[in-house]
C-alpha cells in the first residue's frame, strides 16, 4: 500500500515525510537528530527516556518524538532552551541514580549515555549522588550484568522478547527501586529461557550489559547489527 | 427469579420493591457501609435483629448503605407507614432495644433522631414516605446537608445494595429500558454530549466525546472498563458509591455498551475495597439472574456482560493504560498515548474507560434529558460532583455538590469549620495529584478549570482540610513520598526525580537545606510536570509547586530560621510547647528540675528563656496550652503558672540578690559596643537583658517615667502588681543596662543622633494610639479610649469614671478596662459585635470579668453614643448583628440587622485595638507598611535603615507581651551576629546538666488551677486576682508533663 506524503514542520523547516512515522524518523530523514536513549532502531519504543520530548507548538505540552506519528501541517520544535534545559537535568538524574562512573567502565568511550552528556553540556550534576550498593550478575559464562551501570531504558527487556523471543528480561519492583532481572529474579546463569544470543548486551547503551573479557574502553556495541536482525525479521513476518 | 422480558415482569419486579422499601410494618434501616462498619453498625444490625427475633416484632430490618455523614455514623433510618423516614445518628447497638420499643409504638427516640426526609427525590422516581414529627428537621436544614444536590448519590442510604427490587423500585433500570424501547443509540450519545459530561475521575474529558469514538470504531470485539481503582490518599466517593448503590454503576455500564455497540464490559475495581467487590459481584449476580446482564438485556435482543478484575493496589493502575496492562496481565506500568485507548486499547481493541462516578450519571441524563442536567453546576462544568471532606474539619463525610460550589461552602457551611479553636489555612484537592489551596482563595468556585489554574486539580474529588497545625513542608514531603513509592518507574522524570524531589524536601523537614535547593526543587518539580510520560509523574509535582506558590513563607522558615510554626517537623523543635513559645523557653527543663526540688536551677532555667518570668506567668496568651500533648489525655500542663511559681519564689524572697549575682556571672565580656534600645516595653526590655548578658553596653530610652511599657501602664494592678514588675526590672538594671526616662525617641533624641553614639539600635515603641471609632456623639464628655483610661488609673491620674459604663470591644484592653471600672465602682458592660468565643481576649480573663459582675453584649455593634445637652453621656445605641457569611478568617462577618436596642450609660470605654503612633513613624524616614508599622526582614528584624532593627508591636500591629518579647530575644540575637560577626547566643543557656532533669514517667494527677480570690472580694480592691500556685501544687504539676524533648 503506499503511503500518503505529508509535509511538517520540524523547526520552521518544511520537511516532507510519509504518514505513520514517528517525529523522531522524520526528523532523521531530514538530518536532525534528536537525543534518545531508549529509542533503537527495530524496537518497539516506549517513550521511557524523555530525552527525545518535542514541542508540538506554542510552549505547551511535550511529546516525546519516538511515540508520536507525524501529522499533516504539524509544526514541531526539537530544540529550544527549555528543551535542553529539561534534557540536562533526565541526564543528571540519569547520572546520580546509580554508579556511573567512566573511567572504570567498560563502556567508556561507547557509552551512549556519556556521549550525550558530553553532546548536551552536562559537566556537573546539581543533585546528590544515591550510590547505591547494587550488585553484578558474573554467573553467565560469556556475558555480565552490572546493574549499576543500568539506566532501565528496557532495550535488553524488547530486544530480547520481540526480537530474539526469548523473553529473558524484564523489570522487577517500580520507582527507584526497580530492578532488570532475568526469567524469574535469578542469575542469569540459571535463567533457562537465555540463549546466550548477546542481543541484549549488544542493544545496552550503557556498560550495564556487557562481554566478559572487556577491559575499561574495550567494549564497543554492535547494535546495528541487532537492528538489522530486527528489520529482517519484521520483512519475513 | 425468573428474567425479565416485558414490561409486566419489570413493574412485578418494581412492586415487589416497593414492597420492601415501604412494608405495611415499620422499617429499619442500618447504614452498612464500610464506614458504617467501622463504627459499629455490624453490632447495631446484629442487636436489632435478635431483639426482633426475640420479641417477635413486626419490624422490617434492611441493611443499607451510606448516607455520607461520617462524623455521625452509625447512622440508622427508620420509617413508620406514613411517617417521614428519619435518621437516626450516633446509634449504639446498646440504643437497639430502646429504639425498637419507641417504633413499635410510633415513636421516634428524640435524643438520637436527627433529621427527617418527607419525600426524597430519587431522580429516576420520587419516593413519598409522609408527614409528621414537626419537631424534626427537614434533612436539608441539617448544615451538613444544605445545598448538597444529590445525583450521584441519589439512592445512597436509603435503599438496599443487596437487593435489585429495591434498585427498580426507585426507578433503577427505567433508564435502560427506555433507551432499548427508543432504539436509537446515536440519540443517548448525543444527550450525553449535550449535557457536557465531563470524566469524574480527574481529567474532565467529555465523556460524550469518548462514547463517540467507541460507537465509531468499526472492530467487532471493544470493551468499556468501569475504573473503579480509587487510591488517593483520603477518598472514599467510589468505594461509598459502589457500597451503597452498585446497579447504578452497572446501569451506566449497559447504556453505554448499547449505544456504542459492545458487549464485554469490565470493572476494575481494587482489591482493597473487599465489600465494594462483594456487592458488585452480588449486583451482577442478579443482573444476570433477571437478565438485564447476559445474551438478551431485558429481553431486548442486545447481548452485555459486565466482568470483575480485582485491582492489586497500585496506585498508577488508576491511569488508563496502566490500568489496561494491569488487565492484559503485565505489571501496571502507563503507556506513551497515542495510540489512544479509544484506538487500541485492551488486547489491542478500542476501550473506552470512564470513572465509578461517571457511570452513575448516565441513568439520570438519559432519563431527564441533558437539559435537566446542565441546569446543575457551572457553565462549563454541568452536573455535581461528589467530594470526601476529610482532615481538619468538624464535620467530615461524602459530600455531593453542584460543580461550580465556592470552596468555603464546603469548607465553613458544609463542613462546619475547623475543629477545637484551631483556625483552617489550607484546603489540598485531588489527591497526591492536585494542590495546596490557601485560605485566601477559598472563593474559589470548585470545577475543573479554576482548579486547575491555582495549580490544582479536581482529581477524583479528594478535599483534604489543613489547619494552623499542619506543616505545608511537611505536607509537600509527605504527598511525594507517596508519588515516590507509587511511582512505576517507567520513565526518568518520575522515577528519579521524584527521589531527588523527596530527598530535598526530607531534608528541609530536618532544618537541612538552603536557598538554593528550593529554587533547584522548583525546577525539578516543572520538569517533573512538562516531561513525566502519565498523569501520576505530571502531576506528582503539584502539592509541592502550589505549597511553593502558596505558602513560600514556611518553606522559609523551615530553611532559613530552622523552624516549623505547626510544629510537625520534630527535628526543628524541642517540643510543641518550646515551638509554640515566642520565646522558645526550654519548658521541659524547668519543669524537670522544678520537679527534682531543683527551684533555683529551674529559675536559672527560666530568666535566661525570659527576663520577664513573672510578668508573663501572670497575662501571657499561653500558646503553649493549645500544643501540650497532654491535652489529647486530659488537660494541658499549667506551664505558665509554673513559671510564675518560678519567678515569684525567687524575685519576692531574700535569694533575689544571689540569684541575680548568678545570672550576671554569665555575663560574657565586655564587647565594647554600644548599643541602644528605644522603649522599655516587654520588646525593649528583653532585648536590653540579652545584648548586657552578651557584653554589650545598653542604654534604654523611654519616654515614660518608668519601665515596663504596658505590664506597666495598660495591665492593672489587680492582674500585675507593679511591685513583682518592679523586681524583673530591677534584676535587668543589675544586668548593667541603662534607663533614661522621660527621653522619647525622635523629640528627645533623634534617630541621627542614636546613629552616630551607638552601633546598633533596636526600636520598640509599641503601638500607644488607641484606634478611633468613627460613631456619632464620640465627641462626648466621658468618651475615652481604654489606653487611657487604663494607663490614667495605672498613674493614678484617673481615679473615677462613672456609675454605668459601657466599653466597645473584645480584646483583652475591654476586658481589662471593664474590670478596672467595676474597681471602681462602677457597672461595666461590655458590647462586642461577634460571640463569645471569637473575643480575642484570653478566655481566663473573660470568665473571670463575667464572674465579677461585668455585663457581656455579644452581636452588638455600637450605633451611636447618646449624649445630653450639657455634653454628658446618657446611652450606648447598639445595633443586635446576627452572623452572616464566612469571611476569609473563617470566621463569620457580623451583619447589621433592624433590631437596635440601648444601653444606659454615662461613659463609654472604646477599646478597639491600638496603632502605632503615625506622626513618629513617618517622621522616623523608615520603610513603613501602609499601616504604619515598620518593614523589617522578616528573620534578621533590620529595618530599611543600616544599623536599625525593630521588634514587638511596632512591625506586627498591636499584639501580646510575649510575641513582643520573643522579637526583642531574636533582635538582641541578631544584632549580636552583626555586631560580633559570630553566632554567640547559644553560650548565654548552656550549663545544665540533663541528668537533673531526667524525664520520669508522668503522673495521672488533674492540672493544678491556682487559688484566686472571690469575685466578691476583689471587685472591692486591687489586690492581685490568682494568687499562684503553691509550692506542692507546681511541684506536682511538673510531673504531669509528658517529656515530649526525650527522644527515641
Amino acid at each position: 500500500m503506499p503511503q500518503k506524503r505529508i509535509s511538517i514542520r520540524i523547526d520552521g523547516e518544511l520537511v516532507s515525510t510519509v504518514e505513520g512515522k514517528t517525529i523522531l524518523e522524520a526528523a532523521r530523514d531530514a538530518g536532525r537528530r534528536i537525543p534518545s536513549l531508549c529509542h533503537m532502531d527495530g524496537l518497539t519504543d516506549v517513550g521511557a527516556c524523555r530525552l527525545c520530548l518535542v514541542d508540538l507548538g506554542g510552549g505547551g505540552r511535550l511529546a516525546p518524538a519516538c511515540t508520536t506519528p507525524v501529522q499533516e501541517g504539524q509544526a514541531v520544535i526539537t530544540n529550544s532552551p527549555r528543551l535542553l534545559a529539561y534534557r540536562r537535568v533526565i541526564l543528571e538524574l540519569l547520572l546520580t541514580e546509580r554508579n556511573h562512573i567512566c573511567s572504570v567502565c567498560v563502556a567508556n568511550g561507547n557509552c551512549e549515555l556519556q556521549a550525550l552528556a558530553s553532546a548536551l553540556g552536562v559537566t556537573s550534576v546539581r543533585f546528590p549522588y544515591r550510590y547505591p550498593n547494587l550488585p553484578l550478575d558474573l554467573s553467565r559464562d560469556r556475558f555480565v550484568l552490572d546493574q549499576n551501570r543500568c539506566i532501565l531504558c528496557t532495550r535488553c527487556v524488547r530486544v530480547c522478547a520481540d526480537v530474539e523471543g526469548a523473553h529473558v528480561w524484564d523489570v522487577k519492583g517500580r520507582g527507584i527501586y526497580s530492578r532488570l532481572i532475568s526469567d524469574l529474579d535469578q542469575p542469569w546463569a540459571s535463567a533457562a529461557s537465555c540463549t546466550d544470543c548477546g542481543k541484549c548486551v549488544q542493544s545496552c547503551p550503557t556498560g550495564a550489559l556487557a562481554e566478559k573479557g572487556k577491559a575499561v574502553e574495550e567494549m564497543v556495541k554492535q547494535t546495528w547489527q541487532v537492528t538489522n536482525a530486527a528489520e529482517r525479521k519484521r520483512a519475513v513476518l | 427469579m425468573t428474567p425479565i422480558a416485558d414490561i409486566g415482569s419489570f413493574n412485578a419486579a418494581r412492586e415487589a420493591g416497593m414492597a420492601k422499601l415501604q412494608p405495611a410494618a415499620p422499617r429499619i434501616g442500618v447504614g452498612m457501609g464500610t464506614c458504617g462498619r467501622g463504627n459499629g453498625a455490624e453490632e447495631v444490625y446484629r442487636a436489632f435483629a435478635e431483639a426482633i427475633e426475640a420479641h417477635g416484632l413486626d419490624i422490617r430490618l434492611a441493611a443499607v448503605g451510606c448516607f455520607g455523614a461520617c462524623s455521625e455514623e452509625p447512622l440508622v433510618n427508620v420509617w413508620i407507614p406514613g411517617q417521614p423516614l428519619v435518621i437516626l445518628r450516633h446509634v449504639h447497638s446498646a440504643d437497639a432495644a430502646r429504639i425498637l420499643a419507641d417504633v413499635h409504638q410510633g415513636r421516634i427516640p428524640p435524643d438520637l433522631a436527627w433529621c427527617k426526609i418527607e419525600e426524597w427525590d430519587h431522580i429516576t422516581a420520587r419516593i413519598r414516605y409522609g408527614a409528621g414529627f414537626p419537631e424534626l428537621p427537614q434533612w436539608s436544614e441539617i448544615p451538613f446537608f444544605h445545598g448538597q444536590k444529590k445525583i450521584v448519590l441519589r439512592n445512597c442510604g436509603l435503599i438496599s445494595p443487596d437487593d435489585i427490587d429495591e434498585y427498580i423500585a426507585v426507578g433503577g433500570y427505567q433508564a435502560l429500558y427506555k433507551v432499548l424501547i427508543d432504539s436509537r443509540p446515536e440519540m443517548v450519545i448525543e444527550q450525553v454530549k449535550a449535557a457536557k459530561l465531563r470524566g469524574r475521575g480527574g481529567a474532565g474529558y467529555a465523556t460524550g466525546l469518548k462514547w463517540e469514538f467507541l460507537a465509531k470504531a468499526k472492530d467487532p470485539s471493544k470493551y468499556i472498563v468501569c475504573n473503579a481503582d480509587e487510591g488517593d490518599p483520603g477518598a472514599y466517593m467510589n468505594r461509598n458509591e459502589i457500597e451503597s448503590d452498585p446497579h447504578s454503576l452497572l446501569e451506566g455500564m449497559i447504556i453505554c455498551g448499547y449505544v456504542t455497540g459492545t458487549q464485554q464490559a469490565i470493572v476494575y475495581v481494587r482489591a482493597e475495597y473487599p465489600l465494594a467487590v462483594h456487592r458488585l459481584t452480588r449486583a451482577v449476580e442478579q443482573a444476570r439472574e433477571y437478565g438485564i446482564l447476559g445474551p438478551s438485556v431485558l429481553g431486548r435482543g442486545v447481548k452485555f456482560d459486565i466482568e470483575l478484575v480485582e485491582g492489586a493496589g497500585a496506585f498508577v493502575c488508576g491511569e488508563e493504560t496502566a490500568l489496561i496492562a494491569s488487565l492484559e496481565g503485565f505489571s501496571g506500568r502507563p503507556r506513551p498515548r497515542p495510540p489512544f485507548p479509544a484506538q487500541k486499547g485492551l488486547d489491542g481493541k478500542p476501550t473506552n474507560i470512564n470513572n465509578v462516578e461517571t457511570w452513575y450519571n448516565i441513568a439520570p441524563i438519559a432519563l431527564k434529558g441533558p437539559a435537566w442536567f446542565t441546569e446543575t453546576g457551572s457553565a462549563r462544568s454541568a452536573g455535581t460532583k461528589v467530594f470526601s471532606l476529610v482532615g481538619k474539619i468538624r464535620n467530615t463525610g461524602l459530600v455531593e455538590m453542584p460543580l461550580g460550589t465556592p470552596l468555603k461552602t464546603f469548607i465553613y457551611d458544609i463542613g462546619g469549620g475547623g475543629v477545637g479553636e484551631c483556625s483552617i489555612k489550607a484546603v489540598q484537592t485531588g489527591g497526591p495529584s492536585g494542590g495546596c489551596i490557601p485560605l485566601e482563595m477559598f472563593d474559589t468556585p470548585v470545577d475543573y478549570e479554576t482548579l486547575a489554574q491555582l495549580g490544582s486539580i479536581m482529581g477524583s474529588g479528594g478535599m483534604v482540610v489543613m489547619d494552623e497545625n499542619n506543616c505545608m513542608v511537611d505536607i509537600a514531603r509527605y504527598f511525594i513520598e507517596f508519588t515516590h513509592s507509587e511511582s512505576c518507574g517507567k520513565c526518568v522524570p518520575c522515577r528519579v526525580g521524584l527521589d531527588k524531589a523527596l530527598d530535598v524536601l526530607n531534608g528541609f523537614t530536618k532544618g537541612a537545606g538552603n536557598s538554593a535547593q528550593l529554587a533547584l526543587l522548583d525546577e525539578l518539580g516543572r520538569m517533573i510536570r512538562d516531561t513525566s510520560l502519565c498523569g501520576l509523574g505530571q502531576t506528582a509535582p503539584n502539592p509541592v509547586l502550589t505549597t511553593l506558590r502558596h505558602f513560600r513563607y514556611e518553606f522559609d522558615d523551615h530553611i532559613i530560621a530552622r523552624r516549623c510554626r505547626a510544629g510537625v517537623c520534630d527535628s526543628l523543635a524541642l517540643s510543641p510547647c518550646e515551638n509554640s513559645c515566642p520565646l522558645h523557653m526550654n519548658i521541659p527543663r524547668f519543669l524537670g528540675l522544678l520537679k527534682r526540688g531543683r527551684l533555683e536551677d529551674a529559675f536559672e532555667s527560666v530568666i535566661l528563656d525570659n527576663p520577664l518570668p513573672a510578668s508573663t506567668g501572670r497575662v501571657c496568651q499561653h500558646p503553649c496550652d493549645m500544643r501540650c500533648r497532654r491535652l489529647t489525655m486530659d488537660a494541658a500542663v499549667n506551664m505558665r503558672d509554673v513559671h510564675r511559681f518560678i519567678a515569684d519564689s525567687i524575685l519576692l524572697s531574700d535569694h533575689f540578690d544571689a540569684m541575680v549575682a548568678r545570672v550576671a556571672d554569665r555575663k560574657l565580656p565586655p564587647t565594647g559596643k554600644k548599643t541602644a534600645v528605644a522603649g522599655a516595653g516587654p520588646a525593649g526590655l528583653t532585648a536590653a537583658f540579652y545584648l548586657a548578658l552578651l557584653g554589650h553596653d545598653v542604654t534604654v530610652f523611654e519616654s515614660k517615667r518608668e519601665a515596663g511599657g504596658m505590664l506597666r501602664y495598660a495591665i492593672p494592678e489587680y492582674r500585675l502588681p507593679k511591685h513583682v514588675l518592679e523586681r524583673e526590672v530591677e534584676l535587668i538594671r543589675r544586668m548593667g543596662v541603662k534607663f533614661e526616662f522621660g527621653m522619647p525617641v525622635s523629640s528627645a533624641i533623634s534617630l541621627h543622633d542614636l546613629d552616630e553614639q551607638f552601633d546598633a539600635v533596636f526600636l520598640s515603641i509599641g503601638t500607644w494610639k488607641e484606634s478611633w471609632v468613627h460613631l456619632p456623639g464620640t465627641e462626648l464628655k466621658n468618651v475615652i479610649p481604654a489606653l487611657l483610661f487604663l494607663e490614667g488609673v495605672a498613674s493614678g491620674s484617673v481615679s473615677q469614671i462613672g456609675r454605668r459604663v459601657a466599653v466597645i470591644g473584645g480584646g483583652n484592653a475591654a476586658v481589662d478596662a471593664a474590670r478596672t471600672a467595676l474597681r471602681m465602682g462602677a457597672d461595666a458592660t461590655i458590647v462586642y459585635r461577634r460571640e463569645r468565643k471569637e473575643m480575642p481576649a484570653i478566655k481566663e480573663e473573660v470568665d473571670a470579668a463575667e464572674h465579677e459582675g461585668v455585663k457581656l453584649q455579644f452581636l452588638s455593634a455600637p450605633h451611636r453614643i447618646v449624649g445630653d445637652p450639657k455634653g454628658n453621656v446618657r446611652a450606648l445605641e447598639i445595633v443586635k448583628t446576627r452572623l452572616g457569611e464566612y469571611d476569609l478568617t473563617g470566621r463569620r462577618k457580623p451583619v447589621p440587622t433592624a433590631e437596635v436596642a440601648r444601653v444606659e450609660c454615662d461613659a463609654v470605654i472604646l477599646a478597639v485595638g491600638e496603632t502605632i503612633d503615625l506622626d513618629f513613624a513617618r517622621g522616623s524616614g523608615l520603610t513603613l507598611r501602609e499601616n504604619g508599622t515598620f518593614v523589617v526582614d522578616r528573620f534578621t528584624l533590620e529595618t530599611s535603615r543600616p544599623k536599625f532593627y525593630a521588634g514587638g508591636d511596632v512591625i506586627t500591629g498591636a499584639s501580646n507581651v510575649s510575641n513582643a518579647m520573643g522579637y526583642g530575644k531574636k533582635a538582641a540575637r541578631r544584632m549580636d551576629e552583626a555586631l560580633m560577626g559570630v553566632k554567640r547566643f547559644q553560650r548565654l543557656s548552656g550549663g545544665f546538666d540533663a541528668s537533673e532533669y531526667e524525664a520520669e514517667p508522668a503522673t495521672e494527677i488533674a492540672r493544678q488551677r491556682p487559688a484566686e480570690l472571690a469575685p466578691a472580694m476583689r471587685v472591692k480592691s486591687d489586690a492581685e486576682v490568682v494568687v499562684g500556685l503553691t509550692r506542692g501544687q507546681a511541684s506536682a504539676e511538673c510531673g504531669r508533663c509528658l517529656r515530649c524533648d526525650v527522644r527515641a
